[in-house]
């Protein structure tokens, strides 16, 4: 019971504060907090169309916030979600629109497991030199990060520029590999179902695989992983590996289904986002659903708040960076415990 | 004249239930080197704590230049003259040495407070001089992180002696030496001692005690075992006082009747943990239904020796166990082949202290029937595995789903002995089962022990304390110094053991 309360409270608490900074903000230029948050409230979950709209954004925060959990509670410290994201995405995106058009309704299956399968193979590589040659993850990690940007970057910008539009994007997907949408217009796609099926795939795989159960006592105590049998280094590289598998997926649900196409500037920081409701969450998964829905509706609710009032956008980046800012206190947290069982 | 430059009259502190200081009263005079001895945990460290006014004593005081004195903090110590020398140094690695040496008192000029200027020539020479009066050299603008070891000890000392400090504290200050620094640390010890500098010398390497001090105390269970002049004492009687237990635990002693051969190890060597001693050509066998005992003062190879036969550590040499060669196996592979470990260290090892209690006593039989097929895990069945195991060691619990840390350090332990026994293993390798357990909980592992050997099972056990060994074991074997030196009965002179424990001398 201690349990949930705690994992409660890792959102509640910088949430609140992340509330009375914004009040007082909002006090000095003049506006009315409750008003204010009450339309923040209303953008965001006030009607289906706006609650998709939420859902929408909290998609790609689901995959990462997922791939990082994995991660971390095997204590392996992989900021490096946001570049399998990139990688994942712009193969499945690739596979989207190159594969023939003829394949239909397993063009989608095919691109998901394209994206998956980069995501998977990008983040082996630091995984495999954590586990055999001691090499940091985080250095490797982030360092991948800037080499998918470059990348991706790169390959967005020339062969696989898009020659109708010449405007750092790839050419649409084949409309057989687009998710579907769920509620048109809006831009609610099965992706979201998708996340949530790997989202309970985690809870499953935490409490009921052996891996999963390997996974959690490499984190807490690798000498004693050890003592019992267990091979951290095959652990450190599952790790590694399903959270590229989900970081990949995340990518390609994204392309697929929000963007149907691959963009420069396609993740607008979703690991680093991702990263921390993880970290706020504990790793828990209902945490994680409530921290993705929570930072989605921020999201959402920020870009029409503007439309209907005086409130610069400028707020939703206040609170977002106050509930950051605890985040940043959790990844402290495990960074000393890093360096103690160094 | 000074008699006692530094005393301790009847210091009694506990922390919470565990009485650390029993009353422990010893003193040092000017130009006198005094050892401290005693196994961890035997009360050395409380005791200098309280003589640096880390601590308060609950009762009983200090003494210092023939006066009694109460120190409120670490401060009032340094500025009566205690000056203490710690096992990792306290120098900032990114300094010059001599900005080490003045840090935190410089010699200044013109002006005063933060305005006045550092006179590094006065420092300079003051470090010079220093150095020479105790017979060293220093190359003072070298970086203290790029200085070797024993440099940066010298360095430490000399600061302390600059500051004013007429009394020494040592703490295992050879832990982290060379044999040769070694002798150049006494050298200069000794040194010092001709200036009238009192030295308290804590360790527990019995040569080097005999090699330089006058003096000598041995600390056991937060009580003074022995002390007496170096000159009138041996390194065995040091030995003997060192692991001679003054309340035995009770229980009946019993015999096995052993049988064929379980584990059979021949020209076993493998690399040393830190501050430890790397194995030499070890050969033995344990047979089933025996305990073999292994007694040795600490950091002898014993960790080693446990390690390399558990597969946690790399070695060269034959493992067989119960004919079947061990070669190459991993943890795993070992665990699988009938093999069993209990680790010295519960809190880091032996338990994953924040896992669940369900989890801790099944760790290592997740994969296998019946709680898994491979691929899912039953919950149901891994929560009747976990009852099955631990009601068969009636380890005391709330809740399967709380930490084990929630436990007492005893039923820690038969949580430990519950999942290590489980899967009745032919070999039990076993290392301090009783450290940080009370009296109940000692004769409850005792009799797990007892009982596994009775079913024909194989031990080996590693113990720093020879009451446990002695009742335990059906022979005991001796280590020093990364060999095995010496086998006897169980009952042998504890002498003897002591005898065998300081084969060899200091560095060897």
């Amino acid at each position: 019971m201690s349990n949930w309360l705690d994992r409660g409270l890792g959102f509640a608490v910088p949430l609140l504060i992340a509330l009375l900074v914004s009040a007082l903000v909002l006090l000095a230029i003049g506006e009315n907090p409750l008003d204010t948050f009450s339309l923040m409230l209303t953008e965001g979950f006030g009607s289906p169309r706006r609650l998709a709209s939420t859902l929408s954004a909290a998609t790609p925060l689901l995959f990462t916030a997922v791939g990082t959990a994995i991660c971390f509670r095997a204590g392996v410290f992989n900021v490096g979600v946001d570049g399998a994201f990139l990688i994942g995405g712009l193969a499945a995106v690739v596979a989207g629109f190159s594969l023939p058009a003829e394949l239909g309704w397993s063009l989608v299956p095919i691109c998901l497991a394209v994206g998956a399968l980069f995501g998977a193979a990008w983040l082996f590589i630091p995984g495999w030199l954590l586990a055999r040659l001691e090499v940091d993850e985080v250095v490797s990690t982030l360092m991948l990060n800037f080499i998918a940007v470059a990348i991706t970057g790169y390959l967005v910008n020339g062969p696989f520029l898009s020659r109708q539009s010449g405007n750092n994007v790839t050419p649409p997907v084949h409309e057989a590999a687009e998710l579907s949408r769920l509620m048109p217009p809006g831009t609610l796609h099965s992706g979201f179902l998708l996340a949530l099926a790997v989202l309970v795939a985690y809870a499953f795989w935490t409490r009921r695989t052996p891996a999963g159960l390997e996974g959690a006592w490499v984190g807490l105590n690798r000498r004693f992983s050890r003592v019992v049998g267990v091979s951290v280094q095959r652990t450190i590289i599952l790790a590694m590996v399903l959270s590229g598998i989900v970081g990949g997926l995340g990518g390609a649900a994204h392309g697929l289904g929000q963007l149907h196409r691959f963009t420069d500037g396609f993740s607008a920081g979703y690991g680093f986002t991702g990263m921390a409701v993880a970290l706020l969450a504990h790793n828990s998964p209902l945490g994680m659903l409530i921290g993705a829905i929570l930072f989605g509706a921020l999201a959402s609710a920020g870009t029409t708040i503007q439309l209907f009032s005086d409130i610069p956008l400028d707020l939703v980046n206040i609170i977002q960076g106050i509930v950051m800012i605890f985040a940043v206190i959790e990844l402290g947290r495990i960074g000393i415990r890093r360096r103690v069982k160094a | 004249m000074t008699r006692i430059a530094l005393g301790a009259t009847e210091i009694r502190k506990s922390y919470g239930s565990v009485l650390a200081n029993q009353g422990i009263s010893l003193s040092v005079g000017p130009g006198e080197i005094h050892a401290v001895v005693g196994e961890n945990g035997a009360g050395k460290s409380t005791l200098m704590r309280v003589l640096q006014g880390i601590e308060r004593p609950d009762s009983g005081h200090v003494t210092v230049m023939d006066r009694d004195v109460s120190f409120a903090g670490p401060a009032d110590a340094l500025a009566e003259g205690i000056g203490m020398v710690h096992q990792e140094f306290m120098l900032a690695p990114d300094l010059s040495l001599l900005e080490n040496l003045v840090l935190g008192d410089e010699p200044l000029r013109w002006g005063r407070g933060a305005f006045a200027l550092i006179d590094w020539q006065s420092a300079e020479a003051q470090g010079r001089g220093l150095a020479e009066r105790i017979g060293i050299e220093v190359d003072w603008h070298r970086r203290a992180g790029a200085a070797p070891v024993h440099i940066q000890q010298f360095v430490e000392i000399i600061r302390l002696l600059r500051r004013g400090s007429r009394i020494l504290i040592l703490d295992e200050p050879t832990a982290v030496l060379a044999p040769q620094q070694v002798n150049e640390l006494f050298d200069l010890v000794r040194r010092i001692r001709e200036d009238g500098t009192a030295i308290l010398f804590i360790s527990h390497k019995i040569g080097e005690v005999m090699a330089l001090a006058d003096r000598v105390t041995v600390i056991r269970q937060g009580k003074i075992a022995f002390s007496a002049a170096v000159a009138e004492t041996s390194g065995e009687e040091i030995a003997s006082h060192i692991v001679d237990g003054s309340n035995p635990v009770g229980g009946e002693i019993r015999r096995g009747t052993p049988g064929p051969v379980v584990l059979d190890v021949a020209g076993l060597s493998a690399e040393a943990v830190e501050k430890s001693h790397p194995l030499h050509d070890i050969s033995f066998a344990v047979h089933s239904g025996e305990i073999v005992g292994l007694a040795g003062v600490a950091g002898n190879g014993q960790v080693e020796l446990m390690e390399a036969l558990s597969g946690l550590r790399q070695a060269k040499g034959r493992v067989e166990l119960a004919g079947i060669d061990l070669g190459g196996l991993d943890a795993e592979r070992r665990r699988a082949a009938g093999m069993g470990y209990i680790s010295p260290d519960r809190r880091h090892e032996g338990l994953a202290i924040d896992a669940s209690i369900e989890e801790n006593a099944i760790a290592g039989s997740h994969r296998a029937s019946p709680i898994s097929n491979g691929l899912w895990v039953d919950r149901g069945a891994m929560k009747r595995v976990a009852l099955e195991r631990l009601n068969r060691l009636s380890v005391k619990y709330g809740a399967l789903r709380d930490p084990v840390a929630s436990l007492s350090g005893g039923n820690q332990q038969r949580v430990v002995f519950a999942r290590e026994t489980a899967g009745s293993p032919q070999l039990l390798l076993v290392s301090q089962p009783t450290r940080g357990v009370d009296l109940n909980g000692i004769a409850a592992i005792h009799s797990i022990l007892r009982d596994f050997r009775d079913a024909d099972g194989a031990v080996l056990l590693v113990s720093e304390e020879l009451d446990e060994l002695q009742m335990l074991s059906d022979r005991i074997m001796v280590m020093a110094q990364g060999r095995i030196v010496g086998a006897l009965d169980a009952d042998a002179d504890r002498r003897e053991i002591g005898r065998l424990m300081v084969m060899e001398g200091v560095g060897a």
